[in-house]
């Protein structure tokens, strides 16, 4: 069989099939059009400024590491003049990020980029494995998310810089909208598709320039340029609703490749619709999971396995709510149709103040801030677990691993044929 | 008098045998009924009478598929209909007209309806029945037949020398995947009862849609890029043709609908029974539409009220109040198609000044996939 020419150029033999449109490309087209729509998608936006200071997120993974490479690339092609740096956040999670950090080392050096480590044990005085050990399994995620947010605001403020770049994708992105609209969460569905999310929460912006690149193209962009990267996910599970997100959008892929893309502009046309009053503040609607500021999307394991948890204790809480309403609604029917005008109406919302937190002086809208209130509960309890606890939770962590690695075999060896698939056209 | 002994009294009226369990309690058929008219009686009570008896009576619009959902939604209404006249004095506060598009001039069902549709003008005569071909379409909407050829694009050449049936086949053949095909279908669906409910002066469309089938519709919308327009493909709210859109059974999954159906005796002459989905299906050969139903259904077993909150979350959107032109084929807002919309950045350029939505633009033949 004759070798298919690229759909972009003619000339050069296709080698890669495209997964946003099943286009058939050559290496160096393949390249360039990734390039240029992450270029489009950062003037489209006016995403910098010339001589601006940003500091790359990375995790040593591949979005981080993609972004890295294709930000110093696109800098120099087309002159934006940008000051970049790498900002990492080592969780302390053995096995996972210590390696990772290595290959971010390794990355300064293949890119020039100057690097700086933030760590959750110096910064909190726990490390995320003592977490675990403490809290457990479930809802780890929380301490780590709100944990990650500030450290890296405050890695940027040590560097200076104001604007933080993060490697979330278009997969991410969509997964966050079909989660928001589960979890029935309005004011991030207004905010979880946007690109910058500068809040008044922090003076330092956050932008993800990825956002419209497919999780799949990013991997082949890695491979192609053959980019040093750490593969393995974190080793702790999504949350229920997340996974339940993920598991749902790679079967939309299947059917339609366009359709990640497609959650991503419905997500952003649909935060136009949020109303106001809902979207300016961060409580408007129910949640139960609570944690996860914004789209936090690059983190938990690709499985989507989890306990369904959050979704279990959503579900009794609306049925709380529905028993409660309808004892309601059978007092209040003699009156009529002045129950009509409820819903329109509107509730008076009490607007978020933003202030300081008394211990640590980030900005937030309590008193204390979430961070410092999460440390308050784990300190509390950290004498009683000296040393039975943390032996017990030896042998659960090290059996888990075991299984992550067997997991991780057959994963690789699933990913390798799927690899050959694409690439062979 | 002697207290009956019951096994497993019903928990409202304490003294008949409970038959069904709903929402974790135990109801008698009565009771049930209740239960679910009042959800339905709740979303009708906007209707008010006129202040003016002789001013016109609301005039509303039922499509009927034969399915449960809808089927079960003309009994409720007519129960209240029944209810406003048995008062004294009182009268009608609306009119209902019921529309069925001819099942078999529709995709992939071929199984007879005549005796259906017989059965039940006989058992709810009250109201105003007609019934239309899918394909009259390219009369109800006159310049259906250009929306079309500009939408195909040159691969499709419409021959007006046809019949319109052949006309309307031709065209959805044209479009290639499960679902496009799908989504092409309940645009254009969609298009023919708004633009009956016009022609016969109805103000409102009552759609059937349970809540169930509305939080599968919302997802279903968001993955097909058709976000913006679920303020009144989910919500209730005014379509893009002026007329209002509500959906009564919001408050009810299909389950309990299929409860419903079971205590209405009646009802088994005129729903023609869905075909059970087989599970022997490859997620990439379903259309996006069936693989949300599907998700709903599986989740709702488990989480039934989360799903629930999906359609509630999709009902607190604000209507796009921007002056924007509409689609030509779904009648949404076109909004800004350049953006993105290409999945490569030489098709963002042409797709500049569509006349279609995004999502249509989704749905068009030559993306093929």
């Amino acid at each position: 069989m004759a070798p298919t020419a690229c759909f972009n150029c003619q000339q050069a033999r296709a080698v890669i099939i495209r997964p946003k449109n099943r286009h058939k490309l050559c290496r160096a087209c393949f390249l360039a059009i990734f390039e240029t729509e992450v270029h489009e998608t950062i003037t489209g936006t006016n995403l910098f400024y010339p001589g601006e200071r940003v500091a790359i997120g990375a995790s040593g993974g591949k979005d981080s590491t993609v972004l890295a490479a294709v930000l110093k690339t696109l800098n120099e092609r087309y002159n934006y003049g940008l000051d970049l740096c790498l900002l990492s956040i080592d969780e302390g999670i053995r096995g996972y990020r210590d390696d990772s950090l290595e290959t971010v080392k390794r990355n300064a050096v293949q890119y020039e980029m100057p690097l700086e480590i933030v760590g959750y044990g110096e910064l909190y005085g726990w490390t995320m494995d003592q977490v675990v050990e403490q809290v457990g399994k479930k809802g780890n995620c929380t301490y780590c998310g709100v944990f990650r947010r500030q450290a890296l605001d405050r890695g940027a403020a040590r560097l200076g810089i104001k604007h933080v770049v993060t490697g979330h994708n278009a997969d991410d992105v969509a997964e966050t909208v079909m989660m928001n609209l589960l979890r029935g969460d309005l004011p991030r569905l207004s905010r979880g598709t946007k690109i910058v999310t500068d809040s008044d929460a922090s003076d330092i912006k956050r932008s993800k320039p990825l956002k419209y690149a497919y999780e799949k193209e990013i991997v082949l962009y890695a491979h192609h340029r053959q980019l040093d990267y750490f593969s393995t996910e974190c080793i702790y599970s999504p949350e229920a609703f997340r996974g339940s997100a993920r598991t749902l959008i790679k079967d939309l892929e299947k059917i339609r490749p366009s359709s990640i893309l497609d959650i991503v502009k419905s997500g952003e046309d649909m935060a136009a619709l949020v109303p106001r009053n809902v979207s300016q503040n961060g409580k408007g609607s129910q949640r139960v999971a609570a944690g996860e500021d914004e789209a936090t999307g690059g983190c938990g394991s690709q499985n989507g396995r989890s306990s369904g948890g959050e979704m279990a204790a959503m579900e009794q809480q609306l049925n709380e709510n529905e028993t409660a309403e309808s004892h309601e609604t059978e007092i209040r029917l003699p009156a009529g149709p002045t129950s009509q005008k409820l819903p329109k109406g509107g509730k008076v919302i009490k607007k978020q103040t933003m202030g300081h937190c008394e211990r640590c002086g980030y900005i937030s809208s309590q008193r204390i801030c979430k961070a410092c209130t999460l440390l308050d509960g784990l300190n509390r309890n950290r004498p009683k677990t000296a040393i039975e606890v943390s032996v017990g939770m030896e042998d659960e962590e090290s059996s888990t691993t075991l299984m992550r690695q067997m997991e991780r075999t057959q994963l690789t060896s699933a990913e390798m044929l799927k690899k050959n698939e694409d690439e062979h056209v | 008098m002697p207290a009956k002994e019951l096994d497993s009294p019903c928990m409202d009226c304490k003294d008949t045998e409970s038959v069904l369990t709903v929402r974790r309690r135990q109801l008698c058929g009565a009771c049930f009924k209740r239960f679910v008219s009042y959800k339905v009686f709740r979303r009708m009570e906007k209707y008010k009478p006129p202040r003016n008896p002789q001013d016109p009576r609301h005039q509303l619009l039922l499509p009927l598929s034969f399915g449960v959902s809808s089927s079960v939604l003309l009994r409720m209404l007519d129960a209240e209909l029944e209810r406003q006249r048995s008062k004294n004095f009182a009268r009608n506060t609306f009119d209902l007209h019921v529309l069925v598009i001819e099942p078999s001039t529709m995709a992939g069902s071929s199984v007879p309806y005549d005796r259906n549709y017989e059965a039940v003008q006989k058992i709810f005569p009250q109201h105003t029945y007609s019934q239309v071909p899918f394909h009259s379409i390219f009369e109800y909407v006159p310049d259906m037949n250009e929306i079309m050829r500009e939408y195909t694009g040159p691969q499709f050449t419409d021959d007006s020398s046809r019949s319109n049936a052949e006309r309307l086949a031709a065209f959805r053949a044209a479009i290639s995947t499960a679902t496009s095909a799908t989504d092409v279908d309940s645009v254009l669906l969609t298009r023919l009862v708004a633009a009956f409910a016009k022609q016969s002066g109805c103000e409102t469309v009552l759609w059937g849609d349970s809540d169930s089938r509305l939080a599968a519709k919302a997802l279903a919308g968001v993955a097909k890029g058709r976000g913006a327009s679920l303020t009144w493909r989910v919500s209730d709210g005014v379509s893009p043709w002026g007329l209002q859109f509500d959906f009564p059974l919001r408050d009810l999954y299909k389950a309990e609908l299929i409860q419903y159906e079971s205590v209405c005796p009646e009802l088994a002459e005129i729903i023609i029974p869905d075909e059970p989905p087989s599970d022997n299906v490859l997620t990439k050969n379903l259309s996006i539409d069936e693989l949300m139903m599907r998700y709903v259904e599986t989740q709702g077993a488990k989480y039934p009220g989360v799903m629930a909150n999906v359609a509630r979350t999709v009902n607190k959107l604000e209507t796009s109040n921007s002056g924007n032109a509409s689609c030509g084929l779904c009648g949404g807002l076109v909004g800004n198609v350049k953006r993105n919309s290409g999945v490569t950045v030489s098709s963002q350029a042409e797709s500049s000044g569509s006349p279609f939505c995004y999502g249509c633009m989704r749905s068009r033949p030559e993306i093929n996939c």
